[in-house]
């Protein structure tokens, strides 16, 4: 076999492991990888060309298909959804994925001892009182806002993006407000705009005086439909 | 710029469908989550709902609903370290693995899903936990995992879930060469008609691995001829027509394969490849004529396509078949030019790539805020090196180390706010410290002026004289000031005219004296239980405030004593947790750099083989050439004038 032959054998085989490998099987979801690789053409063929050329016995010039066709095995199986040689993380990717999972371990929980910390040194229990909204449906009302006075002085006035909005009516609860309150006795006044039924503007208060004792106290306050009257209705629970 | 393999492309597509899947596992932990509000569909898979149990794993959720996956955990295991979810403590568990799962953490996601779900879980729950374990196990590259989570999963679980999983349980064994479990898996399985198209797919290419050809003529042909208008399926066609087609190339079936290669659409993902295909079938077919149409077409492609770059050879191969030598001569003249011009952007490239800054420059625009695990690079700089990143960036690999080196930049970024917090809280100790130490001298002072023990007593006596009040029915000893003294003056008056009891000028002052003395008794005795109920509540008010007097002085005491230790041990703690940081940070750099070494070899790697690749071509191109003009020379000098050197 002269040289001109073997190079039209490697631009011949080139070509045709360069779709093999480029092409990806798959599935509508999971098939990510392998279609954003037969998305990009330019690199496939490099990965293996080298390989079927050993045993290439083309014929002198002519890049005749038959003969110089590599073993079709090779050829479309790489059509596969996720081929070893290029889908499969290397050692060093594991390793240092590994090593990234452990770190991220980490700062989660230190992550977490600073948060406990900050609470305790900020807001310890003997004067903490926090402050909660949940909305429960939230078919009568759209939430705009929450301001909050604890006695007669505004201690929060919050407005909401429409995620956040989002994230009540899915059943988060938000902490609106977290201070410290000496022990006693206390009021706490409540005002929720937003659009009411009809999208109209709606404003309502709600009060609770309670009494804050040594330990940590929770205020929820609740924005639930009362289906009877077509209305919203906001009530603050004290949770002992 | 962007990456269309990744934004527009299957990978995209495939982020969108992961992610509301991935809530889904998240979703399971929710048995409260609200599902009737105007926006939001119920999970037809979701318990049902019930009200807030516990308020902290509502703010829990309530940053979990907003994709802030971070605080979410932060705030939950903060929560399940002060037991704060007494009530939602199992939901909370299969959360935390939810979160971490989100997080990319699967390592320590699959513990906790291997820990919950061997308990008490139902089978919906235990079905999709491991579902979605196995996905992310897959995605990542470790696919012993993945397989060992799909098969956890029982067949009693949503149709489209299960198609998935056995298409992923497929794909895991052609990704290990496991061919003929593969042909086994899939021969088997039947299902909706959009999976059932991938399995035809997957089992075609698995049956031309395993060299039975005939066999997976028919699959393919079946995916080559679907009727869709569905993108994805489309490519999907493309993509089956192409293998199939090439097969057939392998197979020597030129005429076969040139019909299949032609249903291939010109303006999809695979045309290039489709077109140089046709090309090489026509050549097989000895027409060269015919092969040139889709070869020029191709060469007026982006010189980045493999599939153009070797239309850079095919086509003046083709002219010079067909004798046109001259023409030839100048393509591969062309050629040659065009390589050596690529070769160089590529030097260029790597250098820029060897001297640093690709992942910062390629994560400039990124949006830093968010830490998930469905995050993907979706634009590339406007830099030179970028034209020969999208292959990359478009692969698994590189993307998930991407990904990787961002969330350690977002840990960094996170480790630096906190120090920052942390040298807030050291300043506000330092200020409490002072603060106690100038109020210490005035608290004594108070302390030492209040004798509680002589209060004490004083009520202990005050009550005692109450007692003997009652006991002894002395109503004028609860009179007014102003009745005490008119008592005493009648009693003196009535001592003195005991002196004289035979003076008979007394008889009328005795007289108004027992009447005075009555009508005071009278009103003394009337108002007494009265008074006497007044004293002993007031008594009780004493001893109340004496009560709370002693235990303020002692939360008095007990602050003077433990106020330098609290101070001491938040300042222990913030101690701690700095060298924490620090050391985490340290940590931090190093990973940092190795991540961003192995992303820039691969990086290197991916232009240094396209540079090969080209070189290869180019040496091709300058042998055919020289090929050429040893022709044209050994002919009689009216052929030669064909060729121009």
């Amino acid at each position: 076999m002269n040289l001109k032959s073997r190079l039209v054998s490697i631009v011949w085989r080139g070509g045709i492991l360069g779709v093999a490998w480029a092409i990806g099987a798959g599935m509508p979801v999971l098939a990510a990888n392998a279609n954003a690789n037969a998305n990009a053409p330019a690199a496939a063929p490099a990965r293996a060309p080298a390989a079927a050329v050993s045993t290439a016995a083309p014929t002198a010039v002519a890049p005749a298909v038959p003969a110089a066709a590599p073993d079709p095995a090779a050829t479309v199986g790489a059509a596969a959804p996720g081929t070893p040689v290029s889908d499969a993380p290397p050692g060093d990717f594991k390793t240092l994925d590994q090593e990234v999972q452990g770190m991220k371990k980490d700062v989660i929980d230190l992550n977490k001892d600073l948060f406990v910390l900050q609470e305790e040194l900020l807001f310890p229990a003997n004067t903490q009182v926090a402050v909660y909204v949940s909305m429960d449906v939230g078919s009568f009302f759209a939430l705009d806002s929450v301001t909050l006075k604890i006695d007669n002085k505004e201690v929060k006035n919050y407005l909401y993006t429409a995620r956040e909005a989002e994230a009540l009516l899915k059943g988060g609860v938000q902490e609106i407000y977290l201070g410290n309150l000496k022990v006693g006795k206390h009021e706490l006044v409540a005002f929720f705009t937003g659009k009411g039924p009809m999208e109209r503007d709606y404003k309502r208060g709600a009060t609770v005086n309670f009494d804050k004792g040594v330990g940590a106290k929770y205020l929820e306050l609740k924005i639930t439909d009362r289906v009877s009257k077509h209305q919203p209705e906001f009530k603050i629970k004290d949770w002992e | 710029m962007r990456i269309p393999g990744v934004t527009h492309g299957p990978v995209q597509r495939a982020i969108h469908v992961l992610r509301p899947l991935l809530c889904g596992v998240l979703l399971l932990a929710l048995p409260w989550a609200h599902a009737s509000g105007k926006n939001v569909k119920p999970d037809p898979d979701g318990l049902p709902p019930q009200d807030v149990k516990d308020l902290h794993y509502g703010d829990v959720l309530f940053y979990f609903y907003q994709d802030d996956y971070f605080d979410s955990i932060t705030r939950l295991l903060a929560a399940m370290e002060l037991n704060r979810l007494p009530n939602t403590q199992g939901e909370a568990e299969l959360l935390l693995g939810g979160l971490y799962l989100s997080l990319g953490e699967h390592v320590e996601a699959g513990r906790i899903f291997e820990k919950l779900l061997a308990g008490n879980a139902s089978e919906n729950v235990r079905n999709k936990a491991w579902f979605y374990l196995g996905k992310v196990w897959y995605q990542r590259g470790y696919l012993e995992e993945s397989e060992r989570a799909l098969r956890q999963v029982s067949d009693k679980i949503q149709p489209r879930i299960s198609a998935e999983r056995y298409m992923l349980l497929a794909q895991l064994m052609l990704r290990q060469q496991r061919y003929d479990d593969a042909i086994a898996a899939l021969s088997a399985w039947h299902g909706a008609p959009d999976w059932t198209a991938y399995a035809q797919f997957n089992l075609g290419v698995a049956l031309v691995r395993t060299g039975r050809l005939p066999e997976a003529i028919s699959h393919l042909d079946q995916v080559g001829r679907m009727e869709t208008s569905s993108e994805e399926l489309l490519a999907l066609r493309d993509k089956a027509n192409l293998a199939l087609g090439f097969a057939l190339l392998q197979a020597e079936r030129a005429a076969d394969a040139r019909p299949i290669l032609q249903r291939v659409r010109l303006d999809g993902p695979y045309s290039s490849k489709a077109l140089l295909g046709v090309g090489w079938a026509d050549s097989a077919l000895g027409e060269f004529k015919r092969a040139l149409v889709p070869w020029l077409a191709l060469r007026k492609r982006n010189l980045l396509d493999s599939a153009v770059q070797e239309s850079y050879l095919t086509v003046p191969y083709a002219y010079n078949q067909l004798g046109a030598t001259g023409q030839a001569a100048d393509f591969y003249n062309s050629a040659i030019e065009s390589f050596d011009a690529e070769m160089k952007r590529i030097d260029g490239s790597i250098e820029q790539i060897r001297a640093g800054n690709l992942l910062d420059r390629l994560l400039n625009d990124d949006k830093k805020d968010t830490l998930t695990w469905y995050w993907q690079l979706k634009t590339l700089p406007d830099a030179p090196e970028s034209r020969y990143l999208y292959q990359l960036l478009a692969g698994n690999e590189f993307q998930e180390g991407l990904k990787n080196y961002r969330e350690l930049e977002f840990m960094s970024r996170n480790l630096d706010d906190w120090r920052e917090d942390l040298s807030a809280f050291n300043d506000m100790l330092d200020t409490r410290q002072q603060a106690y130490n100038e109020e210490l001298p005035k608290a004594d002072a108070v302390m030492a002026a209040t004798d509680l023990d002589a209060l004490t007593q004083k009520r202990v006596d005050f009550e005692s004289r109450i007692n003997q009040i009652e006991k002894s029915n002395d109503f004028a000893a609860l009179g007014t000031a102003e009745e005490q003294q008119n008592w005493a003056r009648l009693k003196r008056i009535d001592e003195y005219l005991s002196l004289h009891p035979n003076d008979t000028e007394l008889d009328e002052m005795r007289d108004r004296l027992r009447l005075l003395k009555g009508v005071m008794y009278w009103r003394l005795s009337q108002s007494f239980k009265a008074r006497l109920w007044n004293e002993r509540r007031t008594v009780k008010e004493l001893e109340a405030s004496l009560a709370d007097t002693q235990t303020r002085t002692i939360l008095v005491k007990q602050a003077r004593q433990n106020m330098p230790n609290n101070t001491g041990a938040f300042a222990v703690q913030v101690g701690a947790v700095s060298a924490r940081i620090e050391g985490l940070q340290q940590r931090l750099t190093a990973l940092s750099e190795r991540q961003n070494r192995f992303l820039q070899t691969l990086a290197i790697r991916e232009l240094e083989l396209q540079k090969q690749r080209i070189e290869v071509y180019q040496v091709q191109a300058r042998y055919e050439l020289a090929a050429i003009y040893d022709k044209a020379s050994d002919k009689p000098a009216t052929d030669k004038s064909k060729v121009r050197p």
